[in-house]
């Protein structure tokens, strides 16, 4: 009869550690994504600038972080949206100009 | 060098939840692939490994979550609710942003009958269980194409790694499914080897 209570009770505590290891490793996961999605969000490429010769293409696929026009070219002046393409161009959408273009390219 | 700005922070938090939720739910497939052939984890007892699997699903569903309202939210693309639960709708990107819809539905579908297993039944959560082969690929295909940050460097390093890890668990699940007997016979089997003891240990009570 100890015997079995001797066992019951090293069962419970084995238990008790097992729920306190997963605990700890569940806590663990979870302040190790908070940490690494602000990690990864500070060394995506976002302010990457991407010189062109010419004219900067206005693609609006990927991550590039455009803004769309008709011409697919983007225009930094005021805040004209492009709805065809799901696309608003902000105020501080990349320029576009001929000779040294500038792009700034972010991600989706 | 970063450009996190008032403006730019919903988009940064939308890309970089949509990293930690690849990892989070590879993390999840690999322990669901683990616990059903009753794989043990360094450390951790048998229903620890279950009980992770269970907590790390609800972690990479928070993350799910901030990863869809960050991208609806933000103001410089417009995706709207609808477009992240109806596949194929959205102005931008339609096809990967489908995609994205797309694993977000069979997700809730999990989430539902996981959270109803009790009333549903074993059998049918099992069989919309198995949906999570088909949401884990579409997934990566969502996050892989709509993303070009997942197509270079070191996030496509990661992506690679996340999706090779999952092969190799479910090419050990399905080694060890091949080296087990089939349940038809392996129940039985099991049934009449504990028998006897039972009994006996039940006359030895008395």
């Amino acid at each position: 009869m100890s015997h079995r209570k001797h066992v019951t009770s090293s069962g419970a505590a084995a238990r008790d550690r097992g729920r306190a290891r997963l605990r700890a490793v569940t806590v663990s996961a979870a302040a190790a994504s908070l940490i690494a999605a602000g990690g990864v969000a500070f060394t995506l490429p976002g302010a990457a600038i991407a010189s062109a010769t010419g004219t900067s293409s206005g693609s609006a696929s990927g991550s590039t972080r455009h803004a769309a026009s008709s011409s697919g070219v983007s225009s930094s002046s005021g805040t004209s949206k492009s709805s065809s393409s799901g696309l608003s161009s902000p105020t501080s959408a990349p320029t576009s100009s001929s000779g040294s273009g500038q792009v700034t390219s972010g991600g989706s | 060098m970063h450009g996190i700005t008032s403006s730019t922070a919903l988009w940064y938090a939308s890309r970089a939840t949509g990293v930690v939720c690849l990892v989070l739910l590879s993390a999840v497939m690999i322990l669901g692939l683990l616990v059903n052939r009753q794989g043990r984890l360094p450390g951790l007892p048998r229903f620890a490994v279950l009980g992770l699997h269970r907590n790390l699903s609800l972690l990479a569903v928070a993350f799910v979550a901030l990863h869809v309202i960050s991208a609806v939210a933000d103001s410089f693309v417009s995706i709207s609710l609808a477009a992240a639960v109806i596949p194929f709708v959205s102005a931008y990107q339609p096809f990967w942003l489908g995609l994205g819809a797309v694993s977000l539905d069979l997700m809730a579908a999990l989430i539902v009958t996981s959270l109803l297993r009790r009333f549903i039944g074993r059998r049918t959560w099992r069989i919309v269980h198995w949906l999570a082969y088909a949401s884990w690929p579409v997934a990566v295909a969502h996050s892989m194409g709509s993303s070009k940050d997942m197509q270079s460097g070191p996030l496509l390093g990661l992506a690679v790694a996340c999706i090779l890890a999952v092969a190799g668990a479910l090419a050990w699940r399905l080694g060890r499914a091949r080296a087990e007997a089939p349940r038809a016979r392996r129940v039985p089997d099991l049934m009449a080897a504990q028998a006897p003891p039972r009994r006996l240990a039940r006359a030895g009570d008395r």
